[in-house]
């Protein structure tokens, strides 16, 4: 019963954190040569953690780090899954005196925030990342890296999640507008009314049409998505309801903009593409990576921790190459873990592509122009993570899938 | 647009966090830090402040003749310490990492609206180390927010901090977490308590605490 309340809660709220008691739990019957994975301490990640667990029945030490409520992805993009959370988390919870192994199995997602070099020099503690899904572990724990899939490394936007980010989206989205169509209300009538359905099912659509929609992510699908349902809608209010010349088109023309403005805003919500502003309002790729191969060292780590599957290993140097260029999201995950400096972008540093993280990186490059060295597109990251705050909380669909 | 709208909302630094503190303490901070370095820190005495923030203490400390070492894990915060207490010795780690600074060094630990942060494993490791890198006869000194000692202040605590947290939450993006069960995590740690005093209701205390 609680926990249909929290479900329900997290379908319209998973913008805000929601935490646990973090500290080390036993998953079945854990001994000390048993496997320990750390997770962040989002409720819902934990719970999905402990369930597919149990369900394939994997004993373990799970150390459930202090990430203030919120899930993986976002945490280790805000600061508060580092190197330093995992270190405090392995000093302070008593792991140490439980198993007489030091591997250490962490989210793939966490890469952002956690540079497992730095972590093996402060701990002793042997590091890797396991899949981005808890689903694939039982996999990884047989057969280590080679047997995770490569798609297990990149992270999905499936039906589920984009039905959960879409009714984030439309409930988020109604938060800003209910008090604006309510005044304008006054003078049209009705107004409100329909637009709190009709903002949510836009929303909706937005979301779970989202790579059928024609047209770049951003502006471009939400424009289609409003000529689709307005083309509908004038059939039917023509047909059936037999509505007004000015008022058909008066509606044809609110539906066509609220659904480009619920399109502009979508991608921030989802996992694949981040919330740049210029990159959603005018289809055009600002993110710009490459290798460095003089200094590749062929660790082969950029792989491991890429969500976007960007890079592959040259068969001939061995070194990591760029392949898929355009799909990367400016997670940092890579910079923040190449022991080499191999990678050089036209960002600095990691962020999660959720709204808040990537507004306030966008706002900081448009606000502080005196900081010299920015060419058009170049991030200004003035701390080495994005938000520092304690409510960017899950705005992207990876928490339904991301678990350790 | 939510985007832009999350942004202001999320946005924190810190200098906006000097300003939160000082509003969600209704200014009561800035009077126990200077209690703190007038009344328990004094001259050519080491101390090690955890969590030093933007270094408004460790500046007062030092002005007093004291030796501080202050750690933070915030590496903005401590650039803005460095400016604001030039004479401390700052240092970034976490606070579990204490630990490392050795034995029997310092005369006094202080640490203000920085141990409310940490997990209830992370302040148990702190305290244990603390009373590890405390000489004998050092002092622990405390200034939190802690849960007020009887219910029915309590409940009238609570009437007056929501308002005030939501408060500084909107202006500041900044809030304090009340030290949990903390008297009792003392107790284990190996430390007595020689001075408490309450503020704004018992809600907001200064500790002043011995090795037994
Ligand atoms: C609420 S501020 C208090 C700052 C200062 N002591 C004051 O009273 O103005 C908390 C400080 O603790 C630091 N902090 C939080 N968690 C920490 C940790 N695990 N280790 C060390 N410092 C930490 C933060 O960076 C921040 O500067
Ligand atoms: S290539 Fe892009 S998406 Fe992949 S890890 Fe690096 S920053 Fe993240
Ligand atoms: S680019 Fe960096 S992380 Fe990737 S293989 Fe080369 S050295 Fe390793």
């Amino acid at each position: 019963m609680w926990n249909l309340l929290k479900d329900f809660w997290l379908l319209f709220g998973r913008l805000f954190p929601f935490p646990t008691k973090p500290g080390l739990r036993p998953v079945g019957n854990p001994g000390r040569s048993s496997p320990v994975l750390v997770t962040c301490n989002f409720e819902l990640t934990v719970r999905k953690v402990v369930q597919t667990l149990t369900r394939d029945g994997i004993d373990a030490w799970l150390l459930v780090a202090p990430t203030k409520g919120i899930n993986v992805w976002c945490a280790a993009g805000g600061g508060h899954f580092t190197t330093d959370t995992v270190v405090s988390a392995l000093k302070t919870s008593g792991v140490e005196n439980r198993v007489d192994h030091r591997e250490l199995i962490l989210p793939q997602l966490s890469a952002t925030g956690v540079n497992v070099w730095a972590l093996k020099k402060r701990t002793g503690w042997e590091p890797r990342f396991g899949p981005v899904d808890i689903k694939h572990l039982a996999a990884y724990l047989g057969g280590g890296e080679s047997s995770v899939a490569r798609a297990y490394r990149h992270v999905r936007f499936e039906l589920p999640d984009r039905i959960v980010m879409g009714t984030n989206l439309g409930f988020s989205s109604l938060l800003f507008l209910a008090l604006p169509l309510l005044v304008v209300s006054i003078w049209v009538r009705g107004l409100f009314w329909i637009s709190v359905p009709l903002v949510f099912s836009l929303a909706m659509l937005n979301s779970v049409l989202v790579f059928w929609l024609p047209g770049k992510p951003g502006v471009q699908k939400g424009f289609s998505l409003g000529l689709m349902v307005s083309a509908a809608f004038v059939v039917v209010s023509q047909a059936i309801w037999g509505l007004g010349g000015w008022q058909t088109v008066g509606w044809t023309g609110w539906i066509v903009l609220v659904a480009t403005y619920l399109g502009y805003d979508m991608p921030g919500w989802s996992p694949l593409w981040r919330a740049d502003v210029k990159e959603l309002a005018l289809g055009v790729k600002r993110t710009r990576i490459a290798i460095v191969p003089q200094r590749c060292v062929g660790c082969g780590l950029c792989r491991i921790v890429c969500p976007a599957n960007v890079f592959a290993r040259d068969a001939e140097t061995e070194k990591a190459t760029v392949v898929n260029h355009d799909a990367c999201q400016a997670c940092g995950a890579c910079l923040e873990n190449c022991p080499a400096e191999a990678i050089e972008t036209n960002f600095r540093s990691g962020h999660c592509s959720c709204p808040a993280c990537a507004a306030i990186h966008a706002a900081r490059s448009f606000g502080q122009p005196a900081d010299g060295q920015k060419e058009p597109g170049t991030e200004t990251a003035t701390s080495s993570h994005c938000c520092d705050s304690k409510t960017c909380a899950a705005p992207d669909a990876a928490t339904s899938t991301v678990k350790p | 647009m939510s985007t832009l709208v999350y942004m202001k909302m999320l946005e924190r630094t810190p200098e906006k966090y000097d300003r939160g503190m000082r509003l969600l303490t209704l200014g009561r901070i800035d009077r126990i830090k200077r209690e703190i370095a007038s009344t328990w820190v004094g001259p050519g005495q080491d101390v090690l402040e955890i969590g030093c923030g933007t270094g408004t203490l460790a500046a007062l400390m030092t002005a007093r003749g004291a030796r501080v070492v202050g750690i933070d894990i915030s590496e903005a915060m401590l650039a803005i310490a460095g400016r604001n207490a030039p004479e401390a010795e700052l240092i970034r780690m976490t606070a579990s990492e204490i630990d490392a600074l050795g034995e029997d060094r310092f005369d006094r630990i202080v640490a203000t609206l920085s141990l409310g942060e940490l997990s209830e494993d992370e302040l148990d490791f702190v305290l244990r180390a603390s009373s590890v890198l405390l000489k004998a006869g050092g002092k622990l000194v405390v200034a939190d927010e802690a849960p007020a000692p009887t219910w029915g202040k309590r409940l009238f605590a609570r009437l007056v901090r929501w308002p005030a947290a939501a408060l500084t939450f909107v202006l500041t993006r900044n809030t304090t977490h009340a030290l949990k069960r903390f008297e009792e995590r003392l107790g284990r740690a190996g430390f007595r308590v020689v001075c408490r005093r309450d503020y704004l209701f018992g809600t907001l205390a200064l500790f002043v605490m011995e090795k037994v």
